[in-house]
Protein backbone atom coordinates (compact mmCIF):
# COMPACT_ATOMS: atom_id res chain seq x y z
CA UNK A 1 0.00 0.00 0.00
CA UNK A 2 1.06 3.41 -0.76
CA UNK A 3 0.84 6.07 1.62
CA UNK A 4 0.02 9.43 0.10
CA UNK A 5 0.49 12.12 2.52
CA UNK A 6 -1.27 15.25 1.91
CA UNK A 7 0.36 17.95 4.29
CA UNK A 8 -2.06 19.18 6.61
CA UNK A 9 -4.81 17.19 5.97
CA UNK A 10 -5.88 14.32 8.19
CA UNK A 11 -4.85 14.07 12.32
CA UNK A 12 -1.31 14.65 13.54
CA UNK A 13 -0.04 14.18 17.14
CA UNK A 14 3.58 14.98 18.12
CA UNK A 15 5.11 13.88 20.93
CA UNK A 16 1.89 13.95 22.53
CA UNK A 17 1.33 13.33 26.35
CA UNK A 18 -1.25 13.58 29.11
CA UNK A 19 0.03 12.98 32.89
CA UNK A 20 -2.57 12.89 35.33
CA UNK A 21 -0.61 13.48 38.57
CA UNK A 22 1.96 10.93 38.78
CA UNK A 23 0.07 8.35 36.35
CA UNK A 24 0.94 8.96 32.21
CA UNK A 25 -1.67 8.34 30.46
CA UNK A 26 -0.18 9.39 27.36
CA UNK A 27 3.55 8.71 26.80
CA UNK A 28 4.73 11.50 24.22
CA UNK A 29 3.46 9.97 21.15
CA UNK A 30 3.65 10.41 17.48
CA UNK A 31 0.84 9.70 14.77
CA UNK A 32 -0.56 10.30 12.13
CA UNK A 33 -4.55 9.91 10.99
CA UNK A 34 -4.12 9.97 6.70
CA UNK A 35 -7.59 10.25 4.70
CA UNK A 36 -8.83 8.00 2.63
CA UNK A 37 -8.78 5.15 4.58
CA UNK A 38 -9.54 3.44 7.65
CA UNK A 39 -7.16 4.01 11.04
CA UNK A 40 -7.67 1.72 13.70
CA UNK A 41 -6.24 2.87 17.16
CA UNK A 42 -6.21 -0.17 18.92
CA UNK A 43 -4.97 -1.16 22.13
CA UNK A 44 -6.45 -2.78 25.79
CA UNK A 45 -8.94 -0.54 27.92
CA UNK A 46 -6.72 1.80 29.62
CA UNK A 47 -4.03 2.13 27.46
CA UNK A 48 -4.82 6.01 26.54
CA UNK A 49 -6.83 5.47 23.28
CA UNK A 50 -10.42 7.59 24.78
CA UNK A 51 -7.79 10.32 26.23
CA UNK A 52 -5.81 10.69 23.09
CA UNK A 53 -9.53 11.30 21.41
CA UNK A 54 -10.11 13.82 23.98
CA UNK A 55 -7.31 15.79 23.54
CA UNK A 56 -7.70 15.43 19.97
CA UNK A 57 -11.14 17.42 20.07
CA UNK A 58 -9.36 19.82 22.92
CA UNK A 59 -11.68 18.71 25.79
CA UNK A 60 -8.19 17.54 28.06
CA UNK A 61 -5.33 19.44 27.28
CA UNK A 62 -1.95 18.04 26.64
CA UNK A 63 0.44 18.13 29.20
CA UNK A 64 2.93 18.14 26.76
CA UNK A 65 3.09 18.34 22.76
CA UNK A 66 0.82 18.90 20.44
CA UNK A 67 -1.87 17.46 17.98
CA UNK A 68 -3.28 19.28 14.75
CA UNK A 69 -6.61 18.68 13.00
CA UNK A 70 -6.63 19.32 9.65
CA UNK A 71 -3.22 21.15 10.34
CA UNK A 72 -4.26 23.71 13.09
CA UNK A 73 -5.92 23.10 16.57
CA UNK A 74 -9.07 22.50 17.38
CA UNK A 75 -11.11 24.82 18.24
CA UNK A 76 -9.65 27.87 16.04
CA UNK A 77 -12.45 26.88 13.46
CA UNK A 78 -15.35 28.66 13.64
CA UNK A 79 -17.51 25.90 13.21
CA UNK A 80 -15.49 22.49 14.23
CA UNK A 81 -18.30 20.11 13.12
CA UNK A 82 -18.04 20.51 10.25
CA UNK A 83 -14.20 19.35 10.31
CA UNK A 84 -14.07 16.77 12.96
CA UNK A 85 -17.41 14.67 13.70
CA UNK A 86 -16.83 12.03 16.80
CA UNK A 87 -18.68 9.58 18.70
CA UNK A 88 -17.34 9.58 21.86
CA UNK A 89 -17.06 6.55 24.23
CA UNK A 90 -19.80 7.85 26.98
CA UNK A 91 -21.94 8.60 24.33
CA UNK A 92 -22.51 12.48 25.57
CA UNK A 93 -26.60 12.92 25.39
CA UNK A 94 -29.08 14.44 27.99
CA UNK A 95 -31.57 11.18 29.02
CA UNK A 96 -34.24 13.63 29.07
CA UNK A 97 -33.78 15.26 25.30
CA UNK A 98 -34.87 13.81 22.35
CA UNK A 99 -32.69 12.01 19.42
CA UNK A 100 -34.01 15.21 17.09
CA UNK A 101 -33.71 17.65 19.72
CA UNK A 102 -30.49 16.38 20.64
CA UNK A 103 -29.12 17.05 16.89
CA UNK A 104 -30.81 20.43 16.67
CA UNK A 105 -28.90 22.02 19.26
CA UNK A 106 -25.89 20.44 17.49
CA UNK A 107 -26.63 22.00 14.02
CA UNK A 108 -27.71 25.36 15.72
CA UNK A 109 -24.49 25.62 17.22
CA UNK A 110 -22.33 25.19 14.69
CA UNK A 111 -24.66 27.12 11.87
CA UNK A 112 -25.54 23.98 10.04
CA UNK A 113 -28.98 24.12 8.42
CA UNK A 114 -31.93 22.00 10.00
CA UNK A 115 -32.27 19.64 6.85
CA UNK A 116 -28.93 17.88 7.82
CA UNK A 117 -30.99 16.54 11.32
CA UNK A 118 -33.73 14.61 9.34
CA UNK A 119 -30.51 13.35 6.77
CA UNK A 120 -28.55 12.02 9.02
CA UNK A 121 -31.38 10.63 11.21
CA UNK A 122 -32.30 8.40 8.64
CA UNK A 123 -28.64 7.68 7.81
CA UNK A 124 -28.05 6.16 11.45
CA UNK A 125 -31.79 4.55 10.90
CA UNK A 126 -33.11 5.91 13.86
CA UNK A 127 -36.27 8.35 11.88
CA UNK A 128 -38.91 6.89 13.56
CA UNK A 129 -37.64 7.24 17.30
CA UNK A 130 -36.49 10.64 16.59
CA UNK A 131 -38.97 12.43 19.18
CA UNK A 132 -37.82 9.50 21.61
CA UNK A 133 -36.38 10.70 24.63
CA UNK A 134 -32.64 9.66 24.47
CA UNK A 135 -32.87 7.80 28.03
CA UNK A 136 -35.25 4.95 26.51
CA UNK A 137 -32.47 4.57 24.00
CA UNK A 138 -30.82 1.01 23.95
CA UNK A 139 -27.24 1.51 23.95
CA UNK A 140 -26.76 0.00 20.35
CA UNK A 141 -29.56 3.43 19.55
CA UNK A 142 -27.32 5.65 21.68
CA UNK A 143 -24.62 4.43 19.55
CA UNK A 144 -26.35 5.46 16.11
CA UNK A 145 -27.46 8.67 17.64
CA UNK A 146 -23.73 9.38 18.87
CA UNK A 147 -22.70 8.49 14.97
CA UNK A 148 -25.73 10.65 13.70
CA UNK A 149 -24.15 13.66 16.04
CA UNK A 150 -20.45 12.99 14.48
CA UNK A 151 -21.85 13.20 10.76
CA UNK A 152 -24.15 16.47 11.71
CA UNK A 153 -21.28 18.76 9.96
CA UNK A 154 -20.30 16.52 7.33
CA UNK A 155 -17.09 17.13 8.51
CA UNK A 156 -13.70 15.22 6.67
CA UNK A 157 -12.66 13.54 9.95
CA UNK A 158 -14.67 11.67 11.75
CA UNK A 159 -13.17 9.86 14.99
CA UNK A 160 -15.30 6.86 16.40
CA UNK A 161 -14.66 5.76 20.27
CA UNK A 162 -15.52 2.10 20.34
CA UNK A 163 -18.37 2.46 18.03
CA UNK A 164 -19.57 -1.51 18.09
CA UNK A 165 -19.71 -1.33 21.89
CA UNK A 166 -23.57 -2.58 22.53
CA UNK A 167 -24.31 -3.28 18.78
CA UNK A 168 -25.98 -5.95 17.92
CA UNK A 169 -24.28 -7.93 14.94
CA UNK A 170 -26.34 -6.17 12.24
CA UNK A 171 -25.18 -2.81 13.72
CA UNK A 172 -21.36 -4.39 13.80
CA UNK A 173 -21.64 -4.55 10.10
CA UNK A 174 -23.63 -1.31 9.43
CA UNK A 175 -20.71 0.59 11.37
CA UNK A 176 -18.44 -1.59 9.32
CA UNK A 177 -19.79 -0.57 6.40
CA UNK A 178 -20.06 2.99 6.92
CA UNK A 179 -16.75 3.35 8.04
CA UNK A 180 -15.59 1.99 4.67
CA UNK A 181 -18.04 4.21 2.77
CA UNK A 182 -16.75 7.43 4.48
CA UNK A 183 -13.26 6.36 3.85
CA UNK A 184 -13.91 5.61 0.35
CA UNK A 185 -15.39 9.16 0.13
CA UNK A 186 -11.63 10.32 0.86
CA UNK A 187 -12.85 11.39 4.70
CA UNK A 188 -10.42 10.98 7.28
CA UNK A 189 -11.38 7.86 10.21
CA UNK A 190 -10.65 7.28 13.27
CA UNK A 191 -11.49 4.15 14.93
CA UNK A 192 -10.77 2.82 18.42
CA UNK A 193 -11.12 -0.23 19.88
CA UNK A 194 -9.83 -2.90 22.50
CA UNK A 195 -11.09 -5.74 19.75
CA UNK A 196 -8.41 -6.48 17.47
CA UNK A 197 -11.11 -9.09 15.48
CA UNK A 198 -13.01 -6.28 14.41
CA UNK A 199 -9.58 -3.93 13.74
CA UNK A 200 -8.85 -6.69 11.07
CA UNK A 201 -11.86 -6.60 9.74
CA UNK A 202 -12.41 -2.45 9.57
CA UNK A 203 -9.22 -1.07 9.27
CA UNK A 204 -6.44 -0.08 6.48
CA UNK A 205 -4.10 1.24 8.77
CA UNK A 206 -3.03 0.57 12.56
CA UNK A 207 -2.22 2.07 15.20
CA UNK A 208 -1.48 -0.21 18.19
CA UNK A 209 -1.07 1.75 21.51
CA UNK A 210 -0.38 0.33 25.16
CA UNK A 211 0.19 1.86 28.75
CA UNK A 212 0.45 5.05 26.66
CA UNK A 213 2.93 3.96 23.96
CA UNK A 214 2.37 3.45 20.10
CA UNK A 215 3.61 -0.41 19.54
CA UNK A 216 2.76 -0.69 16.20
CA UNK A 217 2.25 2.16 13.39
CA UNK A 218 1.73 -0.17 10.08
CA UNK A 219 -1.02 -1.31 7.01
CA UNK A 220 -3.25 -3.81 8.36
CA UNK A 221 -1.58 -6.33 5.70
CA UNK A 222 1.78 -5.11 7.29
CA UNK A 223 0.81 -6.03 10.68
CA UNK A 224 -0.59 -9.19 9.97
CA UNK A 225 2.37 -10.29 8.05
CA UNK A 226 4.47 -9.27 10.89
CA UNK A 227 2.77 -10.64 13.70
CA UNK A 228 0.52 -13.60 12.34
CA UNK A 229 2.11 -16.33 11.20
CA UNK A 230 0.88 -19.81 9.73
CA UNK A 231 3.33 -22.76 10.11
CA UNK A 232 1.67 -27.10 9.50
CA UNK A 233 2.67 -28.63 12.56
CA UNK A 234 4.40 -32.32 11.41
CA UNK A 235 4.65 -35.42 14.11
CA UNK A 236 7.01 -37.95 12.42
CA UNK A 237 8.49 -40.85 13.75
CA UNK A 238 11.45 -40.36 11.68
CA UNK A 239 11.88 -36.47 12.57
CA UNK A 240 15.55 -36.48 12.16
CA UNK A 241 15.14 -37.51 8.71
CA UNK A 242 12.00 -35.69 8.01
CA UNK A 243 13.83 -32.68 9.51
CA UNK A 244 16.33 -33.54 6.97
CA UNK A 245 14.77 -34.03 3.90
CA UNK A 246 12.71 -30.74 4.88
CA UNK A 247 16.13 -28.88 5.39
CA UNK A 248 17.49 -30.11 1.98
CA UNK A 249 14.55 -28.87 0.28
CA UNK A 250 15.27 -25.39 1.91
CA UNK A 251 12.25 -25.25 4.20
CA UNK A 252 11.98 -23.12 7.26
CA UNK A 253 12.40 -25.54 9.96
CA UNK A 254 11.91 -25.41 14.16
CA UNK A 255 11.89 -28.49 16.53
CA UNK A 256 9.94 -27.89 19.52
CA UNK A 257 8.82 -30.88 22.17
CA UNK A 258 9.27 -33.97 19.83
CA UNK A 259 7.38 -32.09 16.75
CA UNK A 260 8.70 -29.58 14.13
CA UNK A 261 6.82 -26.38 12.73
CA UNK A 262 7.50 -25.90 8.82
CA UNK A 263 6.89 -22.80 7.22
CA UNK A 264 7.41 -22.36 3.15
CA UNK A 265 4.91 -25.07 1.99
CA UNK A 266 1.43 -25.68 2.47
CA UNK A 267 0.04 -29.07 4.57
CA UNK A 268 -0.97 -30.87 1.50
CA UNK A 269 2.61 -30.28 -0.55
CA UNK A 270 4.27 -31.50 2.81
CA UNK A 271 2.28 -34.74 3.24
CA UNK A 272 3.16 -35.55 -0.79
CA UNK A 273 6.84 -34.48 -0.11
CA UNK A 274 6.90 -36.64 3.13
CA UNK A 275 5.61 -39.82 1.93
CA UNK A 276 7.07 -39.86 -1.16
CA UNK A 277 10.30 -40.18 0.66
CA UNK A 278 8.86 -43.34 2.22
CA UNK A 279 8.78 -41.46 5.37
CA UNK A 280 5.86 -42.15 8.14
CA UNK A 281 3.03 -39.42 9.45
CA UNK A 282 1.80 -38.74 12.02
CA UNK A 283 0.15 -35.58 12.41
CA UNK A 284 0.01 -32.80 10.08
CA UNK A 285 -1.98 -29.67 10.66
CA UNK A 286 -2.04 -26.22 9.71
CA UNK A 287 -1.81 -24.21 12.75
CA UNK A 288 -2.63 -19.94 11.93
CA UNK A 289 -1.72 -17.73 14.70
CA UNK A 290 -4.34 -15.15 14.55
CA UNK A 291 -4.44 -11.40 15.05
CA UNK A 292 -5.29 -11.72 18.35
CA UNK A 293 -2.85 -13.53 19.72
CA UNK A 294 -0.60 -11.41 17.75
CA UNK A 295 -2.01 -8.28 19.62
CA UNK A 296 -1.87 -10.12 22.71
CA UNK A 297 1.42 -10.95 22.49
CA UNK A 298 2.24 -7.47 21.21
CA UNK A 299 0.49 -5.38 24.57
CA UNK A 300 0.61 -8.66 27.25
CA UNK A 301 3.15 -6.32 29.02
CA UNK A 302 1.09 -3.30 28.42
CA UNK A 303 -2.44 -4.38 30.26
CA UNK A 304 -3.48 -3.02 33.16
CA UNK A 305 -5.47 -5.42 34.80
CA UNK A 306 -4.92 -9.06 34.13
CA UNK A 307 -7.23 -12.02 35.40
CA UNK A 308 -5.08 -14.29 37.50
CA UNK A 309 -5.70 -17.09 34.95
CA UNK A 310 -4.28 -15.00 31.95
CA UNK A 311 -0.86 -14.40 34.45
CA UNK A 312 -0.56 -17.78 35.29
CA UNK A 313 -0.68 -19.12 31.57
CA UNK B 1 -24.15 11.45 1.51
CA UNK B 2 -25.18 15.38 0.80
CA UNK B 3 -22.93 17.88 0.85
CA UNK B 4 -23.48 20.80 3.46
CA UNK B 5 -24.89 23.99 0.69
CA UNK B 6 -24.06 26.88 3.47
CA UNK B 7 -21.16 28.03 3.43
CA UNK B 8 -19.06 27.72 6.83
CA UNK B 9 -19.55 31.22 8.68
CA UNK B 10 -18.26 32.94 11.39
CA UNK B 11 -18.73 31.11 15.28
CA UNK B 12 -21.10 33.43 16.73
CA UNK B 13 -22.50 33.89 20.60
CA UNK B 14 -25.97 34.01 18.62
CA UNK B 15 -25.16 30.46 17.46
CA UNK B 16 -24.06 29.03 20.58
CA UNK B 17 -27.11 31.02 22.39
CA UNK B 18 -29.82 29.31 19.96
CA UNK B 19 -28.17 26.08 20.71
CA UNK B 20 -28.31 26.49 24.31
CA UNK B 21 -31.83 27.73 24.10
CA UNK B 22 -32.52 24.78 22.00
CA UNK B 23 -30.45 22.26 24.99
CA UNK B 24 -33.09 24.33 28.19
CA UNK B 25 -36.35 24.41 26.17
CA UNK B 26 -36.22 20.90 25.13
CA UNK B 27 -35.99 19.32 28.39
CA UNK B 28 -39.49 18.83 30.27
CA UNK B 29 -38.11 19.09 33.95
CA UNK B 30 -37.19 22.72 32.78
CA UNK B 31 -40.96 23.26 32.33
CA UNK B 32 -42.04 21.50 35.46
CA UNK B 33 -40.10 23.34 37.43
CA UNK B 34 -41.07 26.77 35.82
CA UNK B 35 -44.57 25.64 36.12
CA UNK B 36 -43.75 25.25 39.69
CA UNK B 37 -42.00 28.70 40.09
CA UNK B 38 -45.61 30.27 38.95
CA UNK B 39 -48.42 27.95 40.27
CA UNK B 40 -46.12 28.13 43.76
CA UNK B 41 -45.02 31.95 43.66
CA UNK B 42 -48.21 33.42 42.51
CA UNK B 43 -50.67 30.92 44.53
CA UNK B 44 -49.12 31.40 47.82
CA UNK B 45 -49.20 35.13 47.55
CA UNK B 46 -52.85 35.09 46.67
CA UNK B 47 -53.40 32.74 49.73
CA UNK B 48 -51.17 34.96 52.28
CA UNK B 49 -52.78 38.73 50.88
CA UNK B 50 -56.26 36.74 51.11
CA UNK B 51 -55.71 35.72 54.47
CA UNK B 52 -54.66 39.43 55.54
CA UNK B 53 -56.77 41.95 53.62
CA UNK B 54 -59.38 41.55 56.16
CA UNK B 55 -56.56 42.42 58.70
CA UNK B 56 -55.22 45.37 56.50
CA UNK B 57 -59.07 46.38 55.67
CA UNK B 58 -59.81 46.65 59.89
CA UNK B 59 -56.70 48.64 60.57
CA UNK B 60 -53.83 46.56 61.52
CA UNK B 61 -51.28 48.35 60.19
CA UNK B 62 -49.52 46.75 58.13
CA UNK B 63 -49.17 47.60 54.20
CA UNK B 64 -50.21 45.51 51.17
CA UNK B 65 -46.79 46.12 49.90
CA UNK B 66 -45.33 43.77 52.66
CA UNK B 67 -47.51 40.53 51.15
CA UNK B 68 -48.08 41.21 47.54
CA UNK B 69 -44.74 39.29 46.53
CA UNK B 70 -44.38 36.89 49.73
CA UNK B 71 -45.31 33.79 47.86
CA UNK B 72 -42.40 34.37 45.86
CA UNK B 73 -40.09 33.28 48.65
CA UNK B 74 -41.09 29.49 47.16
CA UNK B 75 -39.98 30.32 43.67
CA UNK B 76 -36.77 30.56 44.67
CA UNK B 77 -36.28 26.93 45.40
CA UNK B 78 -37.25 26.75 41.15
CA UNK B 79 -34.82 29.16 40.00
CA UNK B 80 -32.08 27.33 41.82
CA UNK B 81 -33.12 24.37 40.39
CA UNK B 82 -32.74 25.52 36.84
CA UNK B 83 -29.74 27.53 37.12
CA UNK B 84 -28.03 24.32 38.75
CA UNK B 85 -29.50 22.56 36.19
CA UNK B 86 -28.29 24.06 33.48
CA UNK B 87 -24.48 23.29 34.40
CA UNK B 88 -24.45 20.24 35.91
CA UNK B 89 -27.17 18.09 34.28
CA UNK B 90 -24.17 18.67 31.52
CA UNK B 91 -21.46 17.28 33.74
CA UNK B 92 -24.05 14.17 34.96
CA UNK B 93 -24.18 12.97 31.62
CA UNK B 94 -21.55 13.97 30.22
CA UNK B 95 -23.26 16.13 27.29
CA UNK B 96 -20.33 18.97 28.60
CA UNK B 97 -18.22 16.43 25.44
CA UNK B 98 -20.50 17.38 23.26
CA UNK B 99 -21.22 20.63 24.06
CA UNK B 100 -17.29 22.16 23.84
CA UNK B 101 -16.95 19.53 20.96
CA UNK B 102 -19.08 21.69 18.90
CA UNK B 103 -18.11 25.42 20.75
CA UNK B 104 -14.82 24.85 21.92
CA UNK B 105 -14.65 28.68 22.98
CA UNK B 106 -15.63 27.91 26.78
CA UNK B 107 -16.57 31.75 27.30
CA UNK B 108 -18.84 31.81 24.77
CA UNK B 109 -20.43 28.88 25.66
CA UNK B 110 -20.96 30.33 29.66
CA UNK B 111 -21.68 33.22 28.09
CA UNK B 112 -24.51 31.77 26.16
CA UNK B 113 -25.91 29.92 29.34
CA UNK B 114 -25.57 32.88 31.06
CA UNK B 115 -28.09 34.68 28.83
CA UNK B 116 -30.50 32.13 27.61
CA UNK B 117 -30.58 31.18 31.62
CA UNK B 118 -31.44 34.58 33.08
CA UNK B 119 -33.58 36.04 29.93
CA UNK B 120 -35.57 32.68 30.96
CA UNK B 121 -35.70 33.18 34.73
CA UNK B 122 -36.47 36.91 33.88
CA UNK B 123 -39.41 36.08 32.15
CA UNK B 124 -40.76 33.49 34.05
CA UNK B 125 -40.35 35.68 37.40
CA UNK B 126 -41.91 38.83 35.99
CA UNK B 127 -44.56 36.41 35.35
CA UNK B 128 -45.50 35.08 38.73
CA UNK B 129 -45.04 37.97 40.19
CA UNK B 130 -47.95 39.41 38.28
CA UNK B 131 -49.70 36.83 38.26
CA UNK B 132 -49.36 36.72 42.20
CA UNK B 133 -50.26 40.53 42.28
CA UNK B 134 -53.29 39.74 40.33
CA UNK B 135 -54.60 36.89 42.49
CA UNK B 136 -53.50 39.29 45.70
CA UNK B 137 -54.89 42.26 44.78
CA UNK B 138 -58.41 40.87 44.18
CA UNK B 139 -58.75 39.98 47.76
CA UNK B 140 -57.77 43.17 48.79
CA UNK B 141 -60.15 44.97 46.43
CA UNK B 142 -62.78 42.74 47.58
CA UNK B 143 -62.11 43.72 51.31
CA UNK B 144 -62.05 47.35 49.74
CA UNK B 145 -57.98 48.01 50.35
CA UNK B 146 -56.92 47.28 46.65
CA UNK B 147 -54.00 48.84 45.27
CA UNK B 148 -52.38 49.96 41.89
CA UNK B 149 -49.59 49.05 39.42
CA UNK B 150 -49.09 52.80 39.72
CA UNK B 151 -48.10 52.59 43.04
CA UNK B 152 -45.58 53.11 44.66
CA UNK B 153 -42.31 50.64 44.19
CA UNK B 154 -45.35 47.89 42.34
CA UNK B 155 -43.70 47.91 39.24
CA UNK B 156 -40.30 48.15 40.19
CA UNK B 157 -40.90 44.70 42.73
CA UNK B 158 -42.68 43.06 39.77
CA UNK B 159 -39.26 43.26 37.68
CA UNK B 160 -37.84 43.54 40.29
CA UNK B 161 -38.71 39.74 41.03
CA UNK B 162 -37.88 38.68 37.19
CA UNK B 163 -34.00 40.66 38.05
CA UNK B 164 -33.83 38.50 41.34
CA UNK B 165 -34.86 34.85 40.19
CA UNK B 166 -32.48 35.53 37.20
CA UNK B 167 -29.34 36.82 39.41
CA UNK B 168 -30.38 33.56 41.56
CA UNK B 169 -30.25 30.83 38.73
CA UNK B 170 -27.12 32.68 37.77
CA UNK B 171 -25.99 32.11 41.28
CA UNK B 172 -26.69 28.52 41.00
CA UNK B 173 -25.08 27.66 38.22
CA UNK B 174 -21.87 29.27 39.08
CA UNK B 175 -22.19 27.04 42.48
CA UNK B 176 -22.65 24.60 39.54
CA UNK B 177 -19.81 25.15 37.94
CA UNK B 178 -17.40 25.17 40.96
CA UNK B 179 -18.90 21.70 42.03
CA UNK B 180 -19.70 20.09 39.15
CA UNK B 181 -23.04 18.09 40.61
CA UNK B 182 -26.53 18.40 40.85
CA UNK B 183 -27.27 17.67 43.74
CA UNK B 184 -24.27 19.12 45.97
CA UNK B 185 -24.93 22.85 44.17
CA UNK B 186 -28.85 23.09 44.40
CA UNK B 187 -28.42 21.83 48.06
CA UNK B 188 -25.05 24.99 48.74
CA UNK B 189 -27.05 27.46 47.54
CA UNK B 190 -30.43 26.29 49.16
CA UNK B 191 -28.73 26.07 52.61
CA UNK B 192 -27.08 29.68 51.53
CA UNK B 193 -30.57 31.19 50.90
CA UNK B 194 -32.29 29.73 53.28
CA UNK B 195 -30.70 29.06 56.19
CA UNK B 196 -27.27 30.55 56.48
CA UNK B 197 -28.74 33.58 55.56
CA UNK B 198 -30.60 33.33 59.03
CA UNK B 199 -28.52 31.56 61.64
CA UNK B 200 -25.48 34.32 60.80
CA UNK B 201 -28.28 37.16 62.49
CA UNK B 202 -26.90 35.12 65.37
CA UNK B 203 -23.38 36.57 65.22
CA UNK B 204 -23.82 39.85 67.72
CA UNK B 205 -22.74 43.13 66.74
CA UNK B 206 -22.23 45.35 64.01
CA UNK B 207 -20.30 42.75 62.46
CA UNK B 208 -22.90 40.48 62.54
CA UNK B 209 -25.44 42.57 61.38
CA UNK B 210 -23.09 43.57 57.77
CA UNK B 211 -22.63 39.55 57.45
CA UNK B 212 -26.38 39.29 57.60
CA UNK B 213 -26.93 42.22 55.35
CA UNK B 214 -24.82 40.86 52.84
CA UNK B 215 -25.69 36.97 52.29
CA UNK B 216 -27.06 36.76 49.29
CA UNK B 217 -29.81 35.63 49.93
CA UNK B 218 -30.76 38.82 52.30
CA UNK B 219 -29.59 41.68 49.63
CA UNK B 220 -30.85 40.17 47.24
CA UNK B 221 -34.66 40.07 47.65
CA UNK B 222 -34.82 43.59 48.54
CA UNK B 223 -35.80 44.79 44.87
CA UNK B 224 -38.43 42.03 45.16
CA UNK B 225 -40.32 43.38 47.90
CA UNK B 226 -42.57 47.32 47.66
CA UNK B 227 -42.04 47.66 51.02
CA UNK B 228 -38.66 46.62 52.94
CA UNK B 229 -37.92 43.87 55.38
CA UNK B 230 -37.05 45.97 58.15
CA UNK B 231 -34.56 49.01 58.97
CA UNK B 232 -31.64 46.11 59.74
CA UNK B 233 -31.85 45.73 55.72
CA UNK B 234 -29.87 47.52 52.43
CA UNK B 235 -31.79 49.52 50.31
CA UNK B 236 -33.46 47.39 47.48
CA UNK B 237 -30.95 48.82 44.13
CA UNK B 238 -28.07 48.71 46.94
CA UNK B 239 -28.91 45.22 47.79
CA UNK B 240 -28.99 44.13 44.38
CA UNK B 241 -25.62 45.66 43.45
CA UNK B 242 -24.22 43.64 46.11
CA UNK B 243 -26.09 40.45 45.45
CA UNK B 244 -25.07 41.16 41.06
CA UNK B 245 -21.38 41.68 43.05
CA UNK B 246 -21.21 38.39 44.62
CA UNK B 247 -22.77 36.72 41.70
CA UNK B 248 -20.00 37.79 39.78
CA UNK B 249 -17.69 36.36 42.03
CA UNK B 250 -18.63 33.14 42.27
CA UNK B 251 -19.52 33.54 38.39
CA UNK B 252 -15.51 34.38 37.81
CA UNK B 253 -14.35 31.87 40.23
CA UNK B 254 -16.55 29.07 38.00
CA UNK B 255 -15.02 30.28 34.95
CA UNK B 256 -12.00 30.04 35.71
CA UNK B 257 -11.95 26.40 36.92
CA UNK B 258 -13.94 25.79 33.49
CA UNK B 259 -11.21 27.12 31.54
CA UNK B 260 -8.64 25.18 32.93
CA UNK B 261 -10.09 21.94 33.91
CA UNK B 262 -10.53 18.86 31.70
CA UNK B 263 -14.04 18.32 30.27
Amino acid sequence: MTITHTPGVGIRARRLTKRFGDKVAVDGIDFTVEPGRVTGFLGPNGAGKSTTMRMILGLDAPTAGSVRVNGHRYGSSPAPLREIGALLEAHAVHPGRSARDHLRWLAASNGIPTTRVGEVLELVGLESVAGQRAGRFSLGMGQRLGIAAALIGDPPIVMFDEPVNGLDPEGVRWVRSLARRLADEGKTVFVSSHLMSEMALMADHLIVIGRGSILADSSIQAFMAEHASAYVRVKAPQSTDVEALLVGRGLNVTRTDGELRVQGLDAAALGELIGGNGLLLHELTLVRSSLEDAFMELTADSVEYHARSEVAA
Amino acid sequence: MSTLTASPTRGSLGRTTKAEWIKLSSIRSTWWTALAMVVVGAGFTTIICGVYANDIAAGSGDSQGEFITQGLIFSQISAVVIGALVVTSEYGTGLIRSTLAATPLRARVLAAKAIVLSGFLFVVGTATAFIGYFGGNAFFRHDGVGISLGDEHILRSMFGAGLYMAGLGLLAAAVGLLVRHTAAAISIVLALVFIIGQVVQLIPGTFGEWVMKLMPGNAGPGIVVPVSFGPDMLSPWTGFAVFVGEIALLGLAGFALFQKRDA
